[in-house]
This record gives C-alpha cells, sequence and structure tokens, in this order.
C-alpha cells in the first residue's frame, strides 16, 4: 500500500503526507528518503497475501463474459437516443418552464 | 493491513508470548493474535510449494496479460465511428444563472436534493451549507468540529444530509426546520475510517450510506446502528471518490483512487467484479452513465475516459492537447450525449460523449472546480469551485 495522499495538514496540495512544500528542506528530504529505504510502508508478509489476492483476482475477471464493443457502443448510442428529447440541457425547454431560466422573482413582498 | 477498522489491541502474542500490539490472525477459521513478527513468520510459512513472491508476481502479469488479449479481441470498432451516424449537436448557450456565495472557504462537494431544488455544499472551513437553489437563500448550516470537509452527501428522503472530510468519520444530521434546535446536536456519526473520509452517498434508502476513504478501503454503513455492513479491499491506494449504479435492483458501484484504478464492486459480496487501470494518474471522479452499463471518470492526467461495463474496456478518451490541467469531477447529462468536466484550469469542457468532441467550454470561475453535479431532472447542473462560490448553470 502506498503512503496515503490526503491534503497536506498545513498547505492545500493533494500530496503526500510529506507535502513538496516540506521535502524543499533538506532534513524532511533526508528522513523521508530513509523511511522509504527501510520500507516502512513495505511489508514483505502483506506482500505475499497481496500477491496471492491479485491472482486470485485476476483469475475471476478472465472468467467474465464480454460483449463486442460494436454492440456495447450500439447499446449506448440507442439510449442516448431514446433519452435526448427529454434532456432539457440538450433541447431547451421554454423558459417559462425551466425554473432557472424564467427571469420570476422568488421575493415575498413584505 | 489497512483495515476499516483498525482495533489497536496490545497484549501478549499466542504464539511467542511477548508483549507486543497484535493483529488478527486467522489459522484454519480460529481467530488468534499475534505480534507482527510472528504474523510474518506465519505468512511466510503459508506459501506452498514452488510459490516464492516472484511466481506470484510473473503469474499475476501472465494473467494481466491474457486479460489483455481477451480484451482486445473484442475491439472491433470505436465508439465514435458507431456515432458517426448520430446528427451533431448544435451550438450551447449555457450561462450562469445562480451564484451561491457564502462559504468562507474552498467549496470541496457538493450534491443535490431529489427535490431538483435543494443543493447541500461543503468547504474547506468546516462548514456544510443547505442552500435552495431558486431563490440563493441558505436554509441549514453546520458547522463541523473538522476542516477540509471532502463528503457531502443528501439524503433520497431530503430529510437528512452526510458529511465527512479529515475527521475520519462519516456523520448524519437530520434537516429540521425547527429554529429552536441545534443541528450539530442531534448529529450521528455513522462510519468510522483510519484515514480522511473523500466521499460519501446514500444507497436507495436513507438507512445505508456508503463512503470511500484516504485508508484505501470502501464501506457500506447502516445509518441507525452505525454498524459496518461490508467493507471492500483492493485498492492499493487512497480511494477518491465513488458512484452508486443508477438502477433500483442495482448492486454494484464504482471506485476511483490514487493507484490509477477505476474498480468495480459487488455491493453483497464486497468482491472487486472489474478493474480498469488506463489512466495515467489519480483518477479524481467517477461517474455512471445513466444506462448502468458504462461509466466515466475524470483523472489528474488531464484526461476523461468512458469504460463500457459489458465489453470490459475503455471505449472513449475525452482529452485535447490544449488541456493539460487534471480534471477534478465529472457528471452525465440526463440522456448521457453531454459529460460536463470541471478541470483545475478553472473551467468546465463540455463533451459529446459518443462522438468524443468538446461541445463547449464554461468559463466564469476563478479558480480550480472542484465538484460538479448535474441536478436530478437534469435542468442545470451546480459546479463548486475553490474561489469560494458555487455556480448553477443551465
Amino acid at each position: 500500500m502506498q503512503p496515503t495522499k490526503g491534503p497536506c495538514v498545513t498547505c492545500q496540495y493533494k500530496c503526500a503526507p510529506v507535502c513538496p512544500k516540506r521535502l524543499a528542506s533538506r532534513r524532511w528530504r533526508w528522513l523521508w528518503d530513509r523511511r522509504m529505504k527501510e520500507g516502512v510502508f513495505n511489508n514483505s508478509s502483506t506482500s505475499i497475501s497481496q500477491a496471492r489476492k491479485a491472482v486470485e483476482q485476476l483469475k475471476m475477471e478472465a472468467c467474465m463474459d464480454r460483449v463486442k464493443v460494436s454492440q456495447a457502443a450500439a447499446d449506448l448510442l440507442a439510449y442516448c437516443e431514446a433519452h435526448m428529447r427529454e434532456d432539457p440541457l440538450i433541447i431547451p425547454v421554454p423558459a417559462s418552464e425551466n425554473p432557472f431560466r424564467e427571469k420570476k422573482f422568488f421575493c415575498t413582498i413584505l | 493491513m489497512d483495515q476499516t477498522f483498525l482495533v489497536n489491541v496490545f497484549g501478549s502474542c499466542d504464539k511467542c508470548f511477548k508483549k507486543r500490539a497484535l493483529r488478527p490472525v486467522f489459522k484454519k477459521s480460529q481467530q488468534l493474535s499475534y505480534c507482527s513478527t510472528c504474523a510474518e513468520i506465519m505468512a511466510t510459512d503459508g506459501l506452498h510449494e514452488n510459490e516464492t513472491l516472484a511466481s506470484l508476481k510473473s503469474e499475476a502479469e501472465t494473467l494481466k496479460g491474457k486479460l489483455e488479449e481477451e480484451r482486445a479481441k473484442l475491439h472491433d470498432v470505436e465508439l465514435h465511428q458507431v456515432a458517426e451516424r448520430v446528427e451533431a449537436l448544435g451550438q450551447f448557450v449555457m450561462k450562469t444563472r445562480r451564484t451561491l456565495k457564502g462559504h468562507g472557504n474552498k467549496v470541496l462537494c457538493m450534491d443535490w436534493c431529489k427535490d431538483k431544488r435543494r443543493i447541500v455544499s461543503s468547504s474547506q472551513d468546516g462548514k456544510v451549507i443547505v442552500w435552495d437553489s431558486f431563490t440563493t437563500n441558505k436554509e441549514h448550516a453546520v458547522t463541523m468540529p473538522c476542516t477540509w470537509v471532502m463528503a457531502c452527501a443528501y439524503a433520497p428522503s431530503g430529510c437528512a444530509i452526510a458529511c465527512g472530510g479529515l475527521d475520519n468519520k462519516c456523520s448524519v444530521y437530520p434537516l429540521t426546520f425547527d429554529k429552536n434546535e441545534n443541528m450539530a446536536a442531534k448529529k450521528k456519526s455513522v462510519a468510522m475510517h483510519t484515514n480522511y473520509l473523500s466521499a460519501c452517498s446514500f444507497t436507495n434508502s436513507d438507512m445505508q450510506i456508503l463512503t470511500a476513504s484516504g485508508d484505501g478501503t470502501c464501506a457500506l454503513w447502516d445509518v441507525e446502528s452505525g454498524q459496518l455492513l461490508q467493507s471492500f479491499h483492493g485498492h492499493g491506494a487512497d480511494v477518491l471518490c465513488l458512484d452508486l449504479a443508477p438502477s433500483e435492483t442495482g448492486n454494484t458501484f464504482v471506485s476511483g483512487g490514487c493507484d490509477k484504478k477505476a474498480m468495480v464492486w459487488d455491493m453483497r459480496s464486497g468482491q472487486c467484479v472489474q478493474a480498469f487501470e488506463t489512466h495515467e494518474s489519480d483518477v479524481n471522479s467517477v461517474r455512471y452513465y445513466p444506462s448502468g452499463d458504462a461509466f466515466a471518470s475524470g483523472s489528474d492526467d488531464a484526461t476523461c475516459r468512458l469504460y463500457d461495463l459489458r465489453a470490459d474496456r475503455e471505449v472513449a478518451i475525452y482529452s485535447k492537447e490544449s488541456i493539460i490541467f487534471g480534471a477534478s469531477s465529472v457528471d452525465f447529462s440526463l440522456s448521457g450525449r453531454l459529460l460536463f468536466a470541471g478541470y483545475n484550469d478553472y473551467t468546465i469542457n463540455v463533451w459529446d460523449v459518443l462522438k468524443g468532441s468538446r461541445v463547449s467550454i464554461l468559463f466564469g470561475h476563478e479558480n480550480r472546480v472542484s465538484t460538479l453535479r448535474v441536478s436530478p431532472d437534469g435542468t442545470a447542473f451546480c459546479s463548486g469551485s475553490w474561489d469560494h462560490t458555487l455556480r448553477v448553470w443551465a
């Protein structure tokens, strides 16, 4: 499992636990490289079970029934054409029926 | 290993009897507690003859190769070739119809209510606001105890909202119109992860919530009891997004993560049904096609891709050389003909799903677009951005 990539708590970048800003400092970079080399994030027992799980998963996926792309594409097209008329963003409904386009004022008179 | 609920038990190991931090280990369906050293020895003992890590990895590679061959055999035509007979779309005029101002910091997530009118949005300052998109009034506001509220969702009934972020939890707030009641008092903590919550969504009812987290797992929870119903392990890095299959009877959902994979899961068994790994960077957002047979994904590699579930492969890529910033969120229009994608270069690109071409580019936000959802009836879509505002386009 790779190190997490959540947002750095001190800045806004979606990054490794130590963000690029901190890595610019040499001490942080040294600490980070050392931890990566020690393989703190890699555990041999979990690697074996992970590898086994990956093989099982691939075997399961191999048994799937697949359809030709032409068939799948034709179905996507059919669905699209059947529903395009009802799509207000493609065939715009008259402004009076679209609550966002009409120029109605929603304020109440006090 | 990353479990959704990692209980730190400290005590004497069942094998070496030393006082260490213990991990649960299953031996012939009996649960024992081993320290990490003994667990590792156990795992290497468990290797069958002629099985080493290297042989398992090479077997995985050959299986992957075979899978690619099988998929390639069915690749007889491209989607845009089949779509040539469909007439092109006309010019689009989409403008900002409403601007929702009120957040004090970056808007991170938003969701529509089934009544096609209300919107819930969450931001970096910890505030979750429920808006009326017709009038732009704020109906409810909750302050979360954490910053970076990265996920929020509206319940199908419209009576509750769920949100979470750096607090590693998903909390459900029932919405009440009683001015004397403090919404925060009725808060219910539903999910517990070991890392930040990146996405959450109610299933077809108010009673179950599906969550995705930075700890690499997704989980299905019961809202009333807070109990974990099913957990989904398989991503090798943070899970960033998820989307439920649209049909009423659908029991699958798709998730995308930092390991560049998009995986389709069966909610009942917890198994991964299909996995797609063609993106070159983190998958930021996934959304099902309205028919449920395909899904689109947006990624940091500046492309959006359409994957068909029955053909089990990627069928279209939506990219342009001029687009170099990642796509943070995608959504389909009602018919599935249009794909709206919000990018980190402050724009929203509208793609023709079938022909693979860009139909329109929308400007308006002053910072990156972080979230985008089409309303349930398809009349408008709303985008939230790091410029503290939400815009409703129609």
